[in-house]
């Protein structure tokens, strides 16, 4: 043994035989491919975990008069133009939008005069016009004030505000749910007149029926919408008594009607505990609410709810005819040039771009299936499409044809890792071909199926391009599955997690204000890959297992 | 049990067979809908071909068909106005819509509700003549069902009706309104007259003779402005006219000139005589307006016969007596000869002989233009592409002289065309499809309206009407190839050298994780990087662009200067610390190459770019020396390498045969930074020569800065294709039967030669697919380029430029796009285009692959 180094220490060429500079190199480019991952998945981490973390407000005096009152958003040093030396910046998130114009303010340490943290500074969460900072001067009911200490003032607002926002939601209820209810019956009576016109062209008496029927729904109607406006007008006139006035660090008040308020934090004077507390309750809120202010704020549901729905139907369809297809390659068909062709196409799919199916998804189903169902089914919707456009059925179709190559490949590697000798043995006991596949090679292929499987969701998931085409949009309230007959919606346009992040990022009027959002969501959109990607992982090695001892 | 088994049989077939064909169908589909693109254009001949003409007792002065094809009406010079049914010529109304005079001049304005009648007497009328139609019920006129009876087209006096679907019927009227005359102070015979109509404004222009007053005086050369007021509470119209008399002189050789044309906004007049001469006005400022340019429109002696313009009346065409067709059209290039620096350029010879153009029409939807010659032919091209669409032939057995095309018109909605000689009139039916993509115009340079040259160019949308849509996919091709050429040159050596070291250096334990981490980021969601990239990536690299310039040169030279430090390590050291150590020592070399980068960042954007990079670039400041350094330092250092390889290396290899290892190190040592010193200095010289003789990176791949640009992408796209690559590579290279590797170890090659001589030789095949896929991934990503790039269609290889490759213009434009329209096919082009590119590589991959995959299991 002690014979090696010696022998390495006489041979003089041994330098350059190691090769260690190249080997540096290669070492290096591992390094620094791993560093990249490590720093982009950091990166989002960090920025997606720290949006919600309630900051210290901050009161700057500025050098020539003046003062700014916000969150620091970031900090950096740059150098100004026409100067050399590097000066210290900072971006307040200030809001108060509807008075200043903007959410953020850059300022750079020479302007700062001074910096305190005033103790009662507040941020106040509304439901439109993004975030307002400022100080408590007045609680108000019916115009009248009944607290004027700060203290005071929030205990007040503690008090009403559950109340407040539950009006606030009832109403909202009221006019989505209920009015929502009577529009959907006016709609269904206008149509059945369309569809007396198109089916009977040129029979009066029927038309005049129709025509009378839809008259005698829609004055039922009115009286049920006369009796749900009066609803919600007596609710805003109660929410209407409720406001809270707040001054900004300039001197302007602003009075907000408390319904309009989703959350108050006064971040100064919060313990640590306290503003755990409000971290979770903002991911609450993120993760459970709809999105509001043109989605830079407010909760990311339907796009959960979305690409969830979507990627299940998804893989509803994709599985089946996936291990069809790899069953009938690796099983069935006679091995031969034309199945070595296919399945190298099948491969080549796999790589084939994801907008292209999407171009194909929108042309096919959307415009060519999807108009011809509207002109079978629904004519009498026409020009309106029903079918005729986007929506997550076409959606699911689309990316159940782009990760159909991965079902495919990965069904047939696992099944043809099933070993010969245990189909042999199942023959020679007397098994059919069917049974051979069925309680033999089926299960023992499970493992490669599932993870195919999961591969083929942590792609769909994932994909955005071709659901910008074929129904992935901006904003859509009304969710694929919800409680209106029939249930389930296939031809409703959807939101997803990823087209969110691209339109947030790009398409937003307001996408600056709109950044920690996107990185929160991309953080969620990251987590729900890995973590799919991590089980696919799992079940492979515990399947596996499960089946190493059965080796033959 | 033999049931459940043909059953099983069944399903797994039909579902199997199925799932591929349904897969095969996308390719099949692109292809129905990019087909009629290139399909030739139908034309149909329509009643009696040819019929009488209607009404033909005097000289014809216009005709046309109204937008449904069912009627059409014609002027002739003597104010005669009939209406016909287009499909039979049948006359259903005739009216003399002018008393006494005769109309001596004429002008149509493609688009527009106004026509321009000028008169002997210097009189000019503008008015509107049109057909309405009216859609009702068939309810409301059963007298005219009743004549309809069982035919779908009928007329009476004054009225022309057809059903149409939904059991309607549509009547064409005609709307006829002569208006008052405009106030011209002109006396004499109008010879010529042109309309140019913009919002509520017109522009008339007019060439008279002398008034009677005074025969012997010069012709007259007038530019009327008319604003149309209407008042809003009476309904009343009046005209507010504005008069400038243009300066002319007659032409003694010429004569008078015989086409008089004004352009669109009437900022720029054209006079032509029948020898092609042609006079260009600059009427921009209508009291200084003065004849600019002068052309030339041919060189023979042939006639001008006819000369019109396209839509939009800025493109000239010309058609003569030799049976040219020509499309003239305004550029402004940089060295133009004339005042006001617009020249007008011959763009399009669409034919270049033949019998006589007699007549020409131009489309108001499109470039499409069609000309009627003597010998009764008829023939239609798109312009812009000078492809010919449709050639019609004359008429088998017609005298030659009555043959002749005097007037042709191409319906509003392109449906229809109608050609009409001294005693006949034919019709047709025409579906051009899509005119404007054919292969040329789609993959070749050409020259668009206005444009000084043929050029490139996508821009399929723009603001007004009679914008012409410019679909060449060879910019977004570019892009492309943009995109992938710079992302692989970041990704490919990145992923193959960590590929080699994983596969061959790392010890098993560590391989496992480390390969399924990188293999799951291949998952990660480009639209997450795609946000990052413009978010975070571009506004920082737009702030460190000397810095990451510099990384790329100090981080592989700390990388190999550590290695060297590395070897100085007394043998048994080094063998100990060779596994996590020497990583770590890799990484601190690593940091230490990028903390340099940052350091020597703004002393290099001092020393070689005059302080600011960014204005550098721009050619604001400095010369080329320094981006010559730059481009030429990583040449240099391959150049270096060969000669030290080629030269002192074997000198050194015989001589250090005595040497122990410490000394040998230490000459390493010296010979690197002695190598490093020269390459600088090689670089240096190369720049200075280069500089000297005036020569400038700049505009090359070295330009102007824009903040989302090929740079942030290459790099961002590395996350992407890294995976891939690497993924792929460490397989083929770990699939290397472990006997080969064995053997070579022991017949005492050390670990770095078999590497290199043994393993990656055989594995070649296996990283070549790899890079294949790698390639078809950077080809295909959408969601990078479109969030990190301009999305401008430029073609520059700068990578401090954006691009527009065909995904993300796909993905911008396919949602705007019309179902069925050009543009819509032509999206479906770039996607079948990406089709063919990526099925081409990972089919070439694929194909390697097997090869190696074969070979492997055959060693």
């Amino acid at each position: 043994m002690r014979a090696a180094p010696r022998r390495l220490l006489r041979r003089a060429t041994s330098l350059s035989a190691q090769g260690e500079p190249m080997l540096w190199l290669t070492g290096g480019a591992l390094v620094l491919a791993l560093a990249m991952i490590a720093g982009l998945l950091v990166l989002v981490a960090w920025h997606g975990s720290s949006t919600f973390w309630p900051r210290p407000i901050l009161r700057v005096e500025k050098v020539g008069g003046g003062a700014l009152l916000g969150e620091v958003q970031e900090d950096e040093t740059y150098v100004p133009e026409g100067t050399r030396t590097p000066v210290r910046r900072r971006e307040l998130r200030t809001g108060n939008f509807e008075i200043s114009g903007s959410h953020f303010q850059w300022i750079s340490a020479p302007e700062v005069a001074s910096e305190s943290r005033p103790e009662w500074a507040l941020v106040v969460e509304r439901t439109n016009w993004g975030r307002f900072f400022g100080f408590p001067t007045a609680f108000e009911v019916d115009g009248k004030s009944v607290a004027t200490d700060p203290e005071r003032i929030l205990e007040a607002f503690d008090a009403e505000h559950p109340a407040a926002r539950e009006r606030f939601e009832a109403r909202h209820e009221l006019e989505t749910d209920a009015i929502g209810a009577l529009n959907r019956r006016m709609e269904s009576a206008r149509l059945a007149t369309r569809a007396v016109e198109l089916s009977h062209p040129g029979d009066a008496e029927r038309l005049a029926e129709a025509r009378r029927l839809e008259d005698a729904a829609r004055d039922e109607l009115a009286d049920s919408y006369r009796s749900i406006e009066s609803r919600i007008a007596a609710l805003n006139a109660e929410n209407a008594r409720r406001e809270i006035v707040l001054t900004t660090v300039d001197g302007q008040t602003k009075k907000i009607p408390l319904a309009e308020i989703v959350r108050i934090v006064p971040s100064n004077r919060l313990s640590a505990w306290q503003r755990f507390a409000v971290y979770v309750s903002r991911w609450k809120e993120f993760l459970l609410d709809l999105p509001r202010a043109a989605n830079s704020e407010g909760g990311v549901f339907p796009a959960i709810f979305g690409t969830v729905a979507m990627t299940m139907i998804m893989s509803l369809l994709v599985v089946p005819f996936g291990v069809l297809a790899a069953l009938y390659l690796r099983e069935y068909a006679r091995p031969g040039f034309l199945v070595s062709t296919v399945r190298i196409c099948v491969n080549n799919l796999a790589g084939v771009p994801s907008v292209v199916f999407g171009v194909f998804g929108l042309g096919f189903f959307c415009y060519l299936v999807g108009a011809s169902i509207d002109s079978l089914l629904f004519p009498e919707r026409l020009p309106n499409p029903t079918y005729g456009k986007g929506g997550i059925l076409w959606a699911s179709l689309t990316l159940a044809l782009l990760t159909l190559p991965v079902v495919i490949v990965a069904t047939e590697e696992a099944l043809s890792a099933v070993p010969g000798s245990m189909r042999e043995g199942s023959y020679a006991c007397g098994a059919t071909k069917w049974q051979t596949i069925q309680r033999i090679v089926l299960p023992r292929a499970m493992p490669g199926i599932l993870t195919g499987m999961i591969l083929a969701i942590a792609r769909g998931a994932g994909e955005v391009a071709p659901l910008m085409l074929v129904g992935a949009v901006k904003l859509a309230p009304e969710l694929p599955i919800d409680g209106v007959a029939p249930f389930v919606h296939p031809e409703r346009s959807f939101m997803h997690l990823g087209f969110h992040i691209y339109d947030l990022g790009f398409q937003s009027p307001n996408s600056e204000a709109a950044k920690p959002v996107v990185f929160t969501t991309t953080l969620l959109l990251i987590g729900i890959v890995v973590l799919l990607n991590v089980t696919a992982v799992a079940v492979r090695g515990k399947l596996r297992r499960r089946f190493a001892h059965a080796q033959i | 049990m033999r049931i459940a088994e043909r059953v099983a049989r069944l399903a797994i077939s039909v579902g199997g067979i199925g799932t591929i064909l349904a897969v095969a169908g996308i390719l099949v589909f692109l292809l129905w809908v990019v087909g009629p693109l290139f399909l030739g254009a139908r034309v149909e001949a329509i009643g009696a071909n040819p019929m009488a003409r209607p009404g033909s007792t005097s000289t014809l002065v216009h005709a046309t068909v109204e937008e449904g094809g069912l009627a059409g009406w014609s002027l002739q010079s003597d104010g005669t106005l009939q209406v016909w049914r287009a499909d039979t010529g049948f006359p259903v109304e005739r009216r003399k819509i002018l008393v006494t005079d005769s109309i001596t001049a004429s002008a149509f304005p493609l688009q527009g509700t106004e026509a321009a009648l000028g008169f002997g007497d210097g009189k000019i009328l503008l008015p509107r003549i049109a057909l309405r139609s009216e859609v009702f019920d068939e309810t409301k006129r059963p007298d005219l069902v009743e004549q309809l009876g069982s035919a779908s087209r009928g007329g009476v006096s004054g009225e022309l009706f057809e059903r149409v679907p939904g059991n309607q019927l549509r009547l064409v009227t005609l709307d006829l309104d002569l208006g008052a005359p405009i106030e011209t102070g002109l006396s004499g015979r109008v010879r010529l007259v042109d309309l140019s109509e913009s919002g509520e404004r017109r522009y008339l222009c007019a060439l008279s003779d002398a008034g009677p007053e005074d025969p012997a005086a010069k012709p007259v050369l007038l530019l009327l402005r008319v604003e149309r007021t209407e008042n809003l509470l009476s309904g009343e119209v009046s005209w507010a006219t504005t008069r400038t008399q243009l300066p002319f002189e007659p032409d003694r050789e010429r004569g008078t000139p015989t086409h008089l044309l004004l352009s669109g906004g009437g900022d720029l007049l054209y006079l032509a005589w029948d020898d092609g001469h042609l006079v260009r006005y600059d009427l921009r400022d209508a009291d200084r307006a003065a004849a600019v340019e002068e052309v030339e429109l041919f060189e023979d002696r042939a006639v001008l016969t006819d000369i019109r313009f396209l839509i939009g009346k800025n493109t000239l065409m010309c058609g003569d007596s030799r049976g040219r067709v020509r499309a003239w059209f305004p550029t402004k290039p940089p060295d133009a000869r004339t005042l006001d620096g617009i020249q007008l350029t011959l763009g399009h010879s669409l034919c270049d002989g033949g019998p006589a153009i007699t007549a020409l029409a131009a489309s108001q939807r499109n470039r499409v233009v069609a000309a009627g010659d003597e010998k009764g032919g008829v023939r239609l091209w798109h312009v812009t592409s000078a492809s010919l669409l449709a050639s019609i032939p004359p008429p088998a057995d017609t005298a030659p002289g009555v043959a002749r095309v005097d007037s042709v018109e191409i319906d509003p909605k392109e449906d229809g065309l109608l050609a009409i000689g001294s005693s006949w009139m034919r019709r047709w039916k025409i579906d051009l499809r899509h005119p404007e993509a054919a292969m040329a115009s789609l993959f070749t340079r050409v020259w668009y309206e206005g444009y000084p040259r043929p050029e490139h160019v996508w821009q399929s949308t723009g603001g007004t009407a009679d914008f012409e849509p410019k679909l060449g996919l060879v910019p977004l091709v570019f892009g492309t190839l943009k995109a992938t050429l710079y992302s692989m040159l970041f990704a490919v050596p990145l992923a193959l050298l960590a590929a080699i070291f994983t596969s061959q250096f790392l010890s098993p334990k560590l391989r496992s994780p480390i390969k399924s981490t990188v293999e799951m980021m291949a998952s990660l969601p480009s639209v997450v990087l795609g946000f990052l990239a413009a978010i975070v990536v571009a506004p920082v690299a737009a702030r460190i662009v000397p810095a990451t310039l510099a990384a790329f040169l100090t981080v592989p030279f700390a990388l190999l200067f550590g290695a060297r430090l590395w070897q100085l390590l007394p043998a048994r050291i080094s063998l100990r610390l060779s596994g996590l150590p020497r990583i770590a020592a890799m990484t601190l070399a690593l940091v230490g190459g990028f903390w340099f980068a940052f350091q020597a960042g703004p002393a290099i954007e001092r020393l070689l770019f005059a302080g600011d990079l960014l204005e550098w670039l721009d050619h604001r400041r400095g010369t080329g020396f320094g981006g010559w350094i730059v481009l030429l330092l990583p040449i240099s250092a391959i150049v270096v390498a060969l000669g030290f390889a080629r030269t002192v290396d074997p000198w050194l290899r015989r001589t250090s045969l005595t040497w122990e290892r410490g000394r040998c190190a230490r000459v390493d040592l010296l010979k690197f930074l002695a190598g490093a010193l020269l390459c600088v200095g090689v670089a240096w010289t190369g720049a200075r020569i280069l500089d000297g003789l005036w020569l400038d990176p700049r505009g090359g791949i070295l330009d102007s800065y824009v903040q989302r640009n090929a740079m942030v992408v290459g790099f961002v796209m590395g996350f992407a294709v890294v995976p891939i690559v690497y993924t792929l590579a460490e397989d083929a290279l770990s699939s290397v039967p472990a006997h080969l590797r064995l053997a070579s170890l022991g017949a005492g090659a050390t670990p770095w030669q078999t590497a290199v001589r043994i393993v990656i030789p055989t594995a070649a095949s296996g990283l070549f697919s790899a890079i294949m896929v790698g390639l078809g991934r950077a080809v295909g990503e959408t969601m990078i380029v479109l969030m990190a790039t301009g999305n401008t269609p430029v073609m520059s290889w700068n990578i401090f430029n954006g691009f527009r490759t065909l995904s993300a213009n796909i993905a911008v434009e396919l949602p705007e796009a019309v179902r069925n329209s050009t543009h819509y096919r032509t999206l479906f082009l770039a996607a079948l285009c990406l089709f063919a590119i990526t099925f081409f590589f990972n089919t070439i991959a694929e194909t390697v692959r097997q090869r190696f995959r074969r070979r492997a299991f055959q060693l």
